[in-house]
């Protein structure tokens, strides 16, 4: 250590000490130590901290009832030092316990409760059109307009798109998640960006649009962070945009989490700002002083006077407002409460083991205090001392849970469903924190309390009789919280099992195809070379020719979404020969638009009639299409679908012929609502689709073929970016992380909650056997055989854990109704999930009362009877 | 009978006189008896003192060199100096006709 930083050190010290001495000694003692060191008396800062250790460590120097306090501290350290065992298990309970509440509450307090970080986000709304079915859908931009016009509750509105482009022109061509929105997205938020300036309203007009915004994420990944970067023009989409401003880094975008780019929306009155264009989202901030209520009763009356005056555009039944907050926590809500409630119970189980620890260290004990008392001890001062004792092991408990906390936050925001809001703002609450550390302290005192119960007998008797007194309450307590702790498991057993249980039953669902061996990717033909359709099916033909012909490869296809890939691209299906007075309310497919060869790839099955040829694929006057079988069920019922016209897309398309029935597959996820698909090839469709996935399939390990195939597809235009390279399982996985995650936690918390109270019972009849060893060596003494003696023990253990788990059910069915929404294919009463869980706890609970039971077996009658 | 420490104690401030607070105290045992005591143990040793009514103690001056701090300086009251004598003479009389070098010859 340098002079100096020994100076500011015992600068420090001298402080400190001059803080715990009292006052009328503290200041000359300090005044005296300084003077030393400006003498520079190299043993000033020793001293100092001798003095203060010195005096720390004699109670008489400081103030009395602090003094005793942290003698009895002293005592508490060394008498946990003394007995390690109880020690680490004690902390290692509490910190787990501890930690994980913390975690959890940390993760739900921003998700679910904070407010979103806008200004009055409480008047935050979306506006949407409410399906028949009580659903939800997109607007179209006409439909936007109309209703900012009409509405006098709606202080500003912004219509979003989601937009991906291609940013290119620094390093490699990379797909990035943007918006398109209107001019006014920012402002109804109320942020503005850090650098450069809004979108103006004379840039949301067709033409005049190509300015963007970034977000601060990629203005530092991409562009690193250059200053000058507001007014420079940069390549997106393969053509030139300016960048007119950066949002700040602490912009936490709730409407879109993950966006990384903005772009002035310029819709004005072309083909894609139609009623029926519904690919819009409405966000809206309502006038203060208007209550939501009236504002959504409002937005609902416009919603039904343009559906009568537009009688053929639209299948919805007036405006659903949902608030931009529940808007965002409502698909999170049901997992992360009964997470936090799952979490709580771990914490009771954790709190009923380390006071029934306690418990049984109060019996060994006895002696100890009992001579205490004789020498004169106030049983204030005992009672003093076991708090004290509590308190060591809470606060020691509560630093490990600090620890656990700090370590498990990052892992499980790294584990949550990436489109969870506020993912950014989840930290270590302080608030829960303090919260749990406040039930610590209560615990601290009830651990010191519990023992000192016991201790109501005559003390006396107990040194006198030479041998621990058995006492009846601690008894009872102690088997109260064993059955607490068994029931408390069963309860959370119970909900992993039933988690476990849907998710076994989710993933046998049938999705429509074979998911094995394929791998997936999304391919890009963005920019001036892929002017047409045919340039860009002339692409995506060359790109699954260089693919087929690696090795290893079965056959490959082009579609414009999968199966479970989270997209939601569908359009009406009218009959052609038949066409409707409201077009809007004829069924919506699922848009799949593919190349030759996508039934046998993805092993769809054809049910009726056939797929198409190359040939008809390359034919775009002669349209063809092939329905799912729900779908020919809905338009056909009873007849033949083959050989039957449909029109997509609005009734003026051009007809298709129907040539097949495909199997029906799973396209918004296992286990959400089934749909209906129909299939036409990309020649033949209205537009290009420059995104495309590419699926794969392959003879050996799908994941293992990637690189290969990026390399094949980059030799044909390295411009292109490759992204969302998955296997399809791994596709399938994704669009059950939610579940996977519930189980995890469910699955820790109740392995955890298991070993807790099998340890409690393993605990409770170790310290009977013990205390019983006279009365075990009498029976024996008296003619009982080992067995019978084990039967006496297991009974007992038995009775604890039968009571335990009949208390554990009553509970499941009060509670695991909440999990309703995580369930799938089975009730909340499940009894398979019952059943198992009540077989393994029984053989759990028999396996931790055996071993006391042999060691009571194995008692020699006459040294029971001697020992004494 | 005074111990050990009270007595070098008791001395020091008295061969310190006006203002002697702890670090002329420690000073004047370090130069005259070579014994390095610590700052604690001289005002313990002080309290004790105090406490037995040998000395008395007023806050004195604060000076830059200690933050601004007041010392507290100590006097050796008239008890203090009985007392120094009769350790002493109690001394004297233990060590008379002894011949293992303790009086001065």
């Amino acid at each position: 250590m340098t002079q100096d930083a020994t100076r500011r050190v015992t600068h420090v010290c001298i402080r400190l000490l001059e803080r715990s001495l009292r006052p009328d000694v503290a200041v000359h003692v300090a005044g005296d130590l300084a003077e030393q060191q400006e003498r520079g008396a190299l043993w000033t800062l020793r001293e100092t901290l001798f003095a203060l250790v010195h005096l720390h460590a004699r109670p008489h120097t400081g103030d009395g009832l602090m003094s005793t306090f942290l003698a009895d501290l002293r005592i508490a350290a060394r008498l946990l030092r003394r007995s390690p065992a109880f020690a680490i298990v004690a902390v290692l309970t509490l910190g787990l316990a501890i930690g994980a509440t913390t975690a959890i509450f940390s993760v739900i307090e921003p998700v679910l409760l904070r407010p979103l970080p806008y200004p009055d986000p409480e008047r935050l709304t979306f506006v949407w059109e409410r399906d028949r079915d009580g659903g939800r859908s997109n607007i179209g931009y006409a439909t936007f307009r109309d209703v900012v016009d009409q509405s006098r509750t709606i202080e500003r509105a912004a219509a979003i798109g989601s937009w991906q482009p291609t940013i290119s022109g620094t390093g490699d061509p990379e797909r990035v998640n943007g918006d398109r929105v209107s001019w006014t997205f920012f402002r109804t938020l109320g942020v503005h960006p850090a650098l450069g300036r809004d979108f103006t309203a004379s840039e949301d007009v067709p033409g005049s649009n190509q300015v963007v915004i970034l977000s601060y994420g990629l203005w530092q990944r991409k562009y690193g962070g250059d200053p000058a970067i507001v007014g420079r023009t940069v390549s997106v989409n393969d053509g030139p945009m300016t960048v007119v401003g950066v949002m700040p880094a602490s912009f936490d975008n709730v409407v879109s989490p993950g966006t990384q780019i903005w772009r002035a929306l310029g819709y004005a009155n072309q083909s894609f700002a139609c009623r029926t264009c519904r690919h819009l989202r409405m966000l809206a901030r309502i006038k203060p002083g208007v209550g939501m209520a009236s504002a959504a009763t409002e937005l609902d009356q416009i919603h039904r006077r343009i559906e009568k005056q537009f009688p053929d555009q639209y299948a919805s039944v007036g405006a659903s407002v949902v608030s931009v907050q529940d808007q965002a926590t409502l698909p999170f809500r049901p997992a992360l409460l009964a997470l936090s409630g799952a979490v709580v119970l771990v914490l009771l189980i954790a709190v009923a083991n380390v006071v029934n620890l306690q418990l049984a260290r109060a019996v060994r004990r006895e002696e100890e205090f009992a001579i205490r008392t004789a020498l004169g001890a106030a049983r204030s001062r005992l009672l003093r001392q076991l708090i004290t004792e509590g308190l060591l092991l809470a606060t020691l408990g509560g630093a490990a849970g600090l620890l656990v906390a700090r370590i498990s936050i990052p892992i499980l925001v790294g584990r949550l469903p990436q489109g969870m809001p506020r993912l950014a703002a989840i930290q270590l609450d302080v608030r829960a924190l303090l919260a749990v550390a406040a039930l610590v302290l209560v615990l601290a005192i009830l651990m010191g309390l519990a023992p000192a119960r016991s201790r109501r007998g005559d003390l006396g008797a107990t040194l006198r009789s030479g041998r621990r007194l058995s006492s009846t309450g601690n008894h009872l307590t102690r088997a109260a919280l064993v059955v607490g702790e068994v029931a408390l498991a069963v309860m959370l057993l119970v909900s992993a099992g039933l988690v476990a249980r849907s998710l076994v039953r989710l993933l046998a669902v049938d999705a429509g195809f074979d998911a094995s061996h394929l791998l997936t990717l999304e391919v890009n033909s963005i920019g001036t070379k892929y002017p047409t359709n045919a340039s860009v099916v002339a692409y995506h033909d060359r790109v699954r020719s260089a693919v087929a012909a690696l090795p290893g490869v079965t056959s490959v296809a082009v579609a414009n979404q999968l199966p479970l890939g989270g997209n939601a691209d569908s359009y009406g299906v009218i009959d052609a020969d038949n066409i409707p007075a409201n077009p809007e309310l004829a069924p919506n497919g699922d848009r799949y638009v593919v190349s030759p060869g996508y039934f046998s790839t993805m092993r769809v099955p054809i049910l009726r009639g056939r797929t198409f040829t190359a040939a008809e694929a390359a034919d775009t006057v002669n349209n063809v299409a092939l329905v799912s079988a729900a779908l020919a069920d809905r338009m056909w019922p009873g007849q033949n679908p083959l050989g039957k016209r449909i029109v997509l897309g609005g009734p003026k398309g051009a007809p298709r012929t129907v040539i097949g029935v495909a199997g029906n597959v799973r396209h918004g996820g296992l286990d959400a609502a089934t749909t209906l698909q129909w299939y036409t090839p990309e020649a033949q469709w209205l537009f290009a689709d420059n995104q495309e996935v590419l699926v794969v399939r392959t003879s050996g390990d799908p994941a293992a073929l990637a690189n290969a195939v990026r390399r094949a597809i980059a030799a044909i235009d390295p411009a292109q970016p490759i992204v969302k390279i998955a296997t399809m399982d791994q596709v399938i996985a994704m669009s059950t992380t939610q579940r996977h995650l519930a189980l995890v936690l469910f699955g820790a918390f109740a392995v955890a909650a298991l070993l807790l109270a099998v340890a409690g019972i393993y605990g409770v009849l170790a310290g009977s056997v013990a205390e019983r060893t006279r009365e075990i060596g009498v029976r024996s003494a008296l003619g009982a055989t080992p067995s019978d003696i084990v039967a006496l023990v297991v009974g007992q253990g038995g009775r604890l854990a039968v009571a335990g788990i009949v208390f554990g059910l009553a509970g499941s069915f009060a509670l695991t109704r909440f999990l309703r929404t995580l369930l799938f294919g089975i009730g909340p009463n499940d009894p398979v999930t019952l059943g198992g869980v009540v077989a393994l706890l029984s053989l759990v609970t028999l396996a931790a009362c055996l071993i006391p039971a042999m060691r009571a077996a194995r008692v020699d009658p006459s040294w029971a009877l001697r020992s004494e | 009978m005074l111990g050990e420490l009270e007595q070098v104690v008791l001395l020091a401030v008295l061969r310190v006189g006006k203002d002697a607070y702890g670090v002329p105290v420690h000073d004047e045992i370090q130069t005259r008896a070579g014994r390095d005591l610590t700052l604690g143990t001289i005002y313990k040793t002080l309290t004790r003192l105090e406490d037995k009514g040998l000395v008395v103690s007023h806050i004195g001056e604060p000076t830059a060199a200690r933050g601004g701090r007041r010392t507290r300086c100590y006097v050796v009251t008239a008890a203090g100096k009985r007392s120094l004598a009769a350790t002493f003479k109690t001394l004297r009389h233990m060590a008379a006709g002894l011949d293992v070098g303790l009086e001065p010859t």
